[in-house]
């Protein structure tokens, strides 16, 4: 059951056709070129794969594309969280099912669950499956239901199989009261930013990152990790500060700018549904002069 | 000129007799006791002084009089916020005056101010000195007021004097933004960090710090800031994990927790102002319990 996360790893975003019906065969091309370009895992479908703009029904189809075309060459993991927890108890059988190699789940969303509830609740998830387990940790886009050190400590030793963190919060103190606890406890336990915020996450136990702009700039994400295990200091805060840039480009309207971003590398993946919008002709022709101006037209492959 | 830099500045407690007044004997004991250990420049009143629990005239007097029994062995920094503008500035005035070496200042106190007049805010106190002026960012403690990087690069192209920002958000994306965009228009621009959450901050480019711990734990804080400074951010995780977790621990204990700390390593400072809560005899020996078992303390000095 033990998986190995670390480096840069990727969560595909989710490709559509024209008509917003999902296109499969894109998105297979999508993991492969995760896969050939360095990501050191694919987990889907995150909130950059608009995993809440899905049915079940759609999740699962895609979620046997990801296995099937990874086929073991890095590990999968399978986003499960859904509005309804009854689904992602659901979507976690799937997982197990068809083979992934984790699946990972958020705190529940819009109920503002207590400390004890959110443990219930991934105390149910993890024993409902054999497979390793990842908590994701986002306090700012759930009105601050987040995971503290305590609580990780209960679910580390509830929890033989829980693995991972995504840890999103991108802040100091809230890193460390969960990687401190959690590094004691288990100490291939792995703590991952939940992009690629690897210079300041790195030197206090990170293993590594998930990434919103893989699919845009492979190299760059690989450059950066390489920069920070090795103590690169100033070298890893120059690549620090070209990706956080990439970051705020694309957090706006994410995942429409990024989607917007790959019609411009050469990689459509058609629109984004709503309610979030899709970048349109004038919002690609502004992520185009962004890029140039990074230097990432020439330095990032074009085309799959 | 040699640019100003803060370096390790310790921010001390504000001592108050039992009528509460400020206790200026036992303060000065206080400015020896960061004098001797560790201290590179001494940050007065900041929030952990209780600056915002003083009258002007208090705060002016404690600025004015820490110089004085300074005598020039280390910079010291006023800290001069407030709600007007008119009185922050008044109060930058005054400390140029008494001889501080930089002056800091909070977004305005309970206003929401829109972003131009927040940039007028800060443009007119650091327009009323000609030492260095640094920007106090704490939006823990200041909620809805944010500043962003454009306010920065405003505030820089107006004043000269504009020496950098001290981090209390702990937010990577935040002094990623403002420092990779600062540098750009002026290299030397600073970032600080607030809190003895230096390695992140570290490796995104802050090279100086703000320590309230150094009160209690000044061997463990001078370690942790020496290694920083050498960047090899890995050796300084041992570090940076014992200060987060006195941190914790002191936070824990409510407003009194700093100075009840302080009375556990043996040197008594009483009790914060009202409206802060004083920290109860059961709060004060969990507290110090705690404190107890923290191996970390061991090596620190005891007493005055």
């Amino acid at each position: 059951m033990s998986i190995s996360l670390r480096g840069v790893m990727q969560s595909p975003v989710t490709p559509l056709k024209a008509d917003f019906s999902p296109d499969l065969p894109t998105f297979e091309r999508l993991l492969d070129f995760h896969v050939r370009t360095g990501a050191t895992a694919i987990s889907w479908p995150h909130h950059k794969g608009e995993s809440l703009n899905l049915t079940i029904a759609e999740r699962k189809a895609f979620a046997e594309v990801a296995v099937r075309v990874v086929a073991g060459r890095i590990p999968v993991s399978i986003h499960v969280s859904a509005l309804a927890v009854e689904d992602s108890m659901e979507l976690a059988r799937h997982a197990q099912r068809i083979g992934a190699d984790a699946i990972i789940a958020i705190t529940p969303y819009f109920w503002l669950p207590t400390i004890d509830a959110i443990y219930d609740y991934f105390v149910r998830l993890g024993t409902s499956i054999d497979l390793p387990l990842i908590a994701y940790n986002s306090p700012s886009y759930l009105a601050g239901v987040e995971f503290t050190g305590d609580l990780t400590r209960r679910l580390i030793e509830r929890l033989p199989n829980f693995i991972a963190m995504k840890e999103a919060s991108f802040n100091s103190e809230k890193f460390l009261e969960i990687s401190r606890v959690a590094l004691a406890l288990r100490p291939d336990f792995s703590m991952i930013a939940g992009v690629e915020f690897l210079a300041p996450s790195v030197p206090l136990g990170g293993a590594g990152s998930y990434s919103s702009a893989g699919a845009i700039c492979p190299n760059l994400c690989t450059q950066l990790f390489a920069a920070c295990i090795a103590g690169e200091s100033a070298r890893a805060r120059e690549l620090q500060f070209k990706l956080s840039r990439l970051w705020v480009l694309f957090r706006d309207q994410y995942p429409s700018s990024l989607k917007g971003g790959m019609v411009v590398m050469g990689r459509p993946v058609g629109p984004t549904r709503p309610p979030l919008p899709t970048a349109g002709k004038e919002r690609q022709a502004y992520i185009a002069t962004q890029l140039a101006e990074l230097g990432i037209l020439e330095t990032e492959p074009h085309g799959w | 000129m040699q640019k100003f830099q803060p370096g390790l500045a310790h921010a001390p407690i504000t001592p108050f007799t039992s009528g509460l007044q400020i206790d200026f004997g036992l303060f000065e004991k206080v400015i020896e006791f960061h004098l001797r250990h560790g201290a590179q420049a001494l940050a007065l009143p900041m929030h952990t002084g209780e600056s915002v629990s003083l009258s002007d005239a208090e705060q002016r007097k404690l600025v004015a009089f820490t110089i004085k029994a300074v005598r020039g062995r280390v910079p010291v920094i006023a800290h001069v916020s407030d709600a007007g503008t008119g009185i922050a500035a008044d109060r930058a005035r005054h400390a140029q005056d008494a001889g501080a070496a930089a002056v800091v200042a909070t977004t305005p106190y309970y206003w929401t101010p829109p972003p131009a007049m927040v940039l007028e805010h800060f443009a007119q106190i650091g327009a009323a000195v000609s030492i260095p002026f640094f920007v106090f960012y704490t939006p823990g403690e200041l909620g809805a007021t944010k500043i962003e990087t454009d306010l920065v690069l405003k505030l820089l192209d107006r004043l000269g004097n504009f020496a950098g920002v001290v981090d209390a958000s702990l937010d990577w994306q935040f002094m990623i933004n403002i420092v990779s965009n600062a540098w750009r228009v002026r290299p030397d621009f600073q970032l600080v960090s607030g809190t003895e959450y230096m390695v992140s901050a570290g490796a995104v480019g802050a090279t100086s710090m703000f320590s309230s711990l150094a009160g209690v734990a000044p061997a463990r804080v001078r370690q942790l800031y020496d290694i920083c400074r050498t960047e090899k951010y890995f050796d300084a995780r041992p570090a940076q994990e014992d200060l987060a977790a006195l941190r914790q621990i002191v936070k824990r204990a409510g407003a009194g927790g700093l100075k009840g700390a302080l009375r556990a390593m043996g040197r008594e400072c009483g009790q914060p102002r009202p409206p802060l809560d004083a920290l109860s005899s059961g709060g004060y020996d969990k507290l110090a319990a705690e404190l107890g078992a923290l191996a970390v303390l061991r090596a620190e000095p005891r007493g005055w």
